[in-house]
C-alpha cells in the first residue's frame, strides 16, 4: 500500500514539475524571443534545482527505519507547499523583473522552485521503499510513476490546456493541483494537533491568496515580457492569440509578433511601405511568369497577398505551423480575402516536413519569409540540406526567395546551393538560371499588379509618381560599390564580401549559435 | 567513484537528449504534435528502462556494476551511430501516418533511453545494499546524475552545441560513455579481487562456513554481487 502511495505521490509531483517547466519554457522563450539558448539555460537551472533538492532531502532520510513513517509525508508536504508558492510566483516575477533589469535574474526562482520539487522523489522513496534486496526494483516503480506523471504533465499542459486556456488560467490550475497534493500529503501524513491545524490553515490561506492575486499578478504579462524595460506606461496589445503552437501578439498599429519576435505588419501596399514589402514586388519582376508558388510561413499574410496577386499566379500553397495566424487574418477585412481566394491553399504543418513529404510537387516560385536567423530551429529552414530540398521542388528556372534577416551565413548558403543569386535588401533570390531585375519589367509590374482589385500605385497621384521613381531607383543600386544595404547586390559582390560567413548545415547550426552569449541574452 | 561516474553519465545523457531532439525535429517537424511525440517517446523509454533496471537489480547475485558498465558502453555505441540511423529511418518513414510515425520515433529512441532509464535502479540497488538507506542513496545518486545533466544543459546552451555541432556533441557524449564503462569495469574487477582477498583472509574454519553464509548482511550480498557469484 505504501509503495502504491509513494508511486502516486511521485506521479503527481512529476506532473506538477513538468507542467511548470512547460509554462516556464513558454515565457522564458518568449522573453528571449526564442533564442536557442533559452531552453538549455532554463533546463540547466531547473535541473540544478532538482539536483540540490534531491541532495537537501537527504537530511530528512537519516533514519533507516523511517519506511512507512507518516512524518516523511508531512516533511514532503512542507516542500511541496513552498514549491507551489514559489513556482506560481515565477512568471509574475519574471514579467516584473524584465521591466526593471535582465530577465535572467528570474532563473534563480526557477532553480529554487525546482529545488523544493526535487526533494519529492528521494522523500517518497524513503517513505515507500524498504531498504532490502528489492529496493532497486521498488525504486524503479516509483521512478516510473514519476516519469509517467511527468509525461502526463507535459501532455496535459503543453498539448491540451495551453490550447484552450490563457497563461494565467493554466498557471492557476497547476498551482491548485499542487495545493491539492499538499492536502493529500497532510491527510496521508496524519497531520494533527496544533501543528496540523496550522498546516491546514496555511494551506487554505495560500490557496485563497493565490486565487485572489492571480489577475493582478498576470496583468499585462505578455506586454511586460515582450517590451521589457522599454514598456510604455499603460500599453496593451490590441490582440493576443495563445494556443499550443505559441503566442502571437498584435499592436494597435498592426505589428505582429510571434513568440515575442517581430513577425511582420499587416500591410501589402507598396505605396506606404512600412514593412519592406517592395522586396516581394521586386521578386515578381525577376522572371517572365510564375504559375505554381509555394510559401513557407504565412504570419500576417502580407507577403502572401502580394505573391498571389502576381499577374500569372494560378495556385499558391502556403504552409504555416501556427493556426493562430489564420484566426488573426480572418478578423482583418484587408487580409481575410486571402483565406477565401480559390487559388490559395493553406496547410497547417511544419514547412520542412511538408516539403519532404511531397516530393512530386513542383513550383516556379518558393517564398519564405519566416523568422530571425538567430532563433531556435531557424537552421531547419536555412541549411544546405533544406535549400537543396527546395531546389529539388523547383521547376527549371524556378526562383527561391527567402528572408535572410541580414545573416551573411544564410546568404552564402543560398549561393552555395544555387548557381545564381541576387540580394534584394535582406532577402535572397536564388535560382538555377540567371536572375535580373530590369527597369521596364519592374515598372510594368508595379503598374499592373492589383492587390484584391486595388492598383499598387496610381500615377495620376503626385505622391505615387514620386514613389514609382523611388522604387525604380532600386534597379540602379545593383552596380553600387560599396553595395547599398537597402538595395540589390550581385552574387560576385556578396561572395567577395563574405569573408567570415559560413555555409549553414543541419549539423553546425551556425546562425543560431554565432552571436556572443551576452548578445543572445540581451534580446 | 560511483558518484563521479553517475555524474558523467547524467552529463552525457543530456547531451544526447538535446542533440537527438533537434535531429528528430528536423526530420519530423517542430510543430507541437512532433515535439510532443518525441518528448513522450523519450520519457516512455526512460520509464521502461527504469522498470528493466529494477527487474535486473532484484537478483542480488547479479553484478550490477558490471551491468552498469555494459549499459554505458551500449549507450555510447548507439550514440555513435545515432544521427546516421535517425536520418536513414527518417527518410524511409516520411510518408507514414501520425500513429506510425509516433511508433517509429518511439522505436528509434527506445533502446538508448531504456538503457539510460535503467541506470538509476541498478545503482540504487548497489548503494542500498551497501548503506541500507533508501532515501539517502536515491537522494545522492539522483543529485549527482541530475547535477551532471544540469551542467550539460548549461554547457550545451553556452558553447558545446555551438562549437561542436550535433555530430561533435554526440561524439563527446559517446567518449564519456566509453570512459565510464571502462572505469566502472576496472573498478568492479579490482573490487572483486579485493573482496576475494578479504574473504580468504577472514575465512572461518571450513566447518563454520556453511552456517555463516545465510546470515550475511545486505552489504555482504552486495559484495557477492560485485564478484558475480552464482
Amino acid at each position: 500500500m505504501s509503495l502504491a502511495l509513494a508511486s502516486a505521490i511521485a506521479a503527481l509531483a512529476g506532473l506538477i514539475s513538468l507542467a511548470y517547466e512547460i509554462l516556464w519554457y513558454r515565457v522564458f522563450s518568449f522573453v528571449n524571443k526564442g533564442s536557442p539558448m533559452t531552453f538549455g539555460l532554463l533546463l540547466g537551472f531547473y535541473l540544478l534545482g532538482i539536483a540540490f533538492g534531491s541532495l537537501a532531502s537527504r537530511a530528512y532520510c537519516k533514519n533507516k527505519r523511517a519506511t512507512f513513517d507518516p512524518a516523511q509525508l508531512r516533511a514532503l508536504a512542507g516542500f511541496v507547499f513552498f514549491a507551489q508558492l514559489l513556482s506560481f510566483s515565477v512568471i509574475p516575477f519574471l514579467s516584473w523583473i524584465a521591466t526593471k533589469t535582465s530577465w535572467t535574474v528570474a532563473l534563480a526562482p526557477v532553480g529554487l522552485s525546482a529545488m523544493l520539487l526535487g526533494a519529492a522523489l528521494p522523500l517518497v522513496a524513503h517513505f515507500g521503499i524498504a531498504p532490502d534486496e528489492r529496493a532497486g526494483a521498488r525504486l524503479s516503480y516509483v521512478y516510473l510513476a514519476n516519469i509517467v506523471g511527468s509525461a502526463c504533465g507535459s501532455l496535459v499542459v503543453g498539448y491540451v490546456l495551453l490550447d484552450v486556456w490563457p497563461l494565467e488560467k493554466v498557471s492557476l490550475a497547476i498551482a491548485m493541483t499542487g495545493f491539492l497534493l499538499v492536502a493529500g500529503l497532510l491527510v496521508a501524513g496524519k497531520a494533527r494537533g496544533l501543528r496540523g491545524a496550522g498546516a491546514w490553515m496555511a494551506l487554505v490561506a495560500a490557496g485563497a491568496g493565490t486565487w485572489a492575486s492571480s489577475p493582478r499578478a498576470f496583468d499585462r504579462v505578455w506586454e511586460k515580457l515582450q517590451y521589457k524595460t522599454e514598456l510604455s506606461l499603460g500599453f496593451r496589445f490590441a490582440e493576443i492569440v495563445e494556443n499550443k503552437s505559441g503566442v502571437i501578439t498584435v499592436t494597435g498599429s498592426g505589428e505582429v509578433f510571434g513568440g515575442g519576435a517581430y513577425d511582420g505588419i499587416f500591410n501589402a501596399g507598396v505605396r506606404y511601405d512600412r514593412n519592406g514589402i517592395f522586396r516581394t514586388y521586386a521578386l515578381g519582376a525577376m522572371r517572365p511568369e510564375y504559375h505554381e508558388a509555394l510559401m513557407v510561413g504565412l504570419a500576417s499574410g502580407s507577403w502572401a497577398q502580394v505573391v498571389v496577386s502576381l499577374p500569372t499566379i494560378k495556385h499558391l500553397t502556403i504552409i504555416e505551423i501556427n493556426p493562430g495566424y489564420l484566426k488573426l487574418i480572418r478578423e482583418r477585412p484587408e487580409v481575410s480575402w486571402l483565406l477565401d481566394d480559390p487559388r490559395v491553399e493553406i496547410v497547417i504543418d511544419d514547412g520542412r516536413r511538408w516539403i519532404q513529404r511531397h516530393p512530386d510537387r513542383k513550383f516556379d516560385l518558393a517564398v519564405m519569409n519566416t523568422t530571425w536567423h538567430w532563433r531556435g530551429h531557424a537552421t531547419n529552414l536555412l541549411s544546405v540540406e533544406y535549400m537543396s530540398l527546395v531546389r529539388q521542388h523547383l521547376e527549371p528556372g524556378g526562383v527561391f526567395f527567402y528572408n535572410t534577416t541580414h545573416s551573411e551565413d544564410a546568404m552564402k548558403t543560398g549561393l552555395t546551393v544555387f548557381p545564381y543569386g541576387m540580394r534584394i535588401y535582406n532577402c535572397m533570390a536564388v535560382s538555377d538560371q540567371p536572375l535580373a531585375l530590369l527597369r521596364d519589367k519592374w515598372r510594368e509590374l508595379l503598374l499592373g499588379i492589383r492587390i484584391h482589385g486595388e492598383p499598387a500605385l496610381d500615377l495620376t497621384q503626385e505622391y505615387d509618381r514620386g514613389r514609382m521613381d523611388e522604387l525604380l531607383e532600386l534597379v540602379d543600386s545593383l552596380e553600387e560599390q560599396p553595395p547599398s544595404r537597402e538595395g540589390l547586390e550581385t552574387k560576385d559582390s556578396m561572395l567577395a564580401r563574405f569573408t567570415g560567413a559560413r555555409v549553414i548545415t543541419d549539423d553546425n547550426m551556425v546562425p543560431e549559435w554565432r552571436d556572443p552569449l551576452k548578445e543572445q541574452l540581451a534580446r | 567513484m560511483i558518484w563521479l561516474v553517475f555524474f558523467l553519465s547524467g552529463f552525457a545523457a543530456l547531451l544526447y537528449q538535446l542533440v537527438w531532439q533537434r535531429a528528430l525535429f528536423a526530420i519530423y517537424g517542430i510543430n507541437i504534435e512532433s515535439v510532443t511525440m518525441v518528448v513522450t517517446a523519450f520519457m516512455l523509454g526512460l520509464g521502461l528502462g527504469s522498470l528493466a533496471g529494477g527487474a535486473l537489480s532484484k537478483d542480488s547475485r547479479r553484478p550490477v556494476l558490471l551491468m552498469f558498465s555494459l549499459v554505458e558502453a551500449g549507450i555510447g555505441t548507439f550514440g555513435i551511430f545515432s544521427l546516421g540511423l535517425f536520418r536513414a529511418v527518417g527518410a524511409a518513414t516520411l510518408d507514414f501516418s501520425a500513429t506510425a510515425t509516433a511508433a517509429v520515433t518511439f522505436g528509434l529512441v527506445l533502446v538508448p533511453t531504456m538503457l539510460m532509464g535503467g541506470t538509476l535502479p541498478l545503482l540504487v540497488a548497489h548503494e542500498v545494499r551497501a548503506s541500507g538507506n533508501v532515501g539517502r542513496s536515491v537522494g545522492m545518486l539522483y543529485f549527482v546524475n541530475t547535477l551532471g545533466s544540469a551542467l550539460a544543459s548549461l554547457a550545451a546552451a553556452t558553447f558545446v552545441m555551438g562549437s561542436l555541432g550535433q555530430a561533435g556533441t554526440v561524439r563527446l557524449a559517446a567518449a564519456i560513455n566509453f570512459s565510464i564503462a571502462a572505469a566502472i569495469y576496472v573498478y568492479a574487477a579490482r573490487k572483486k579481487s579485493a573482496d576475494a582477498r578479504a574473504s580468504i583472509a577472514s575465512e572461518p574454519p571450513a566447518s563454520d562456513a556453511a552456517s555463516a553464509a545465510p546470515a550475511a548482511s545486505p552489504a555482504a550480498h552486495a559484495d557477492r554481487t560485485e564478484q558475480g557469484a552464482t
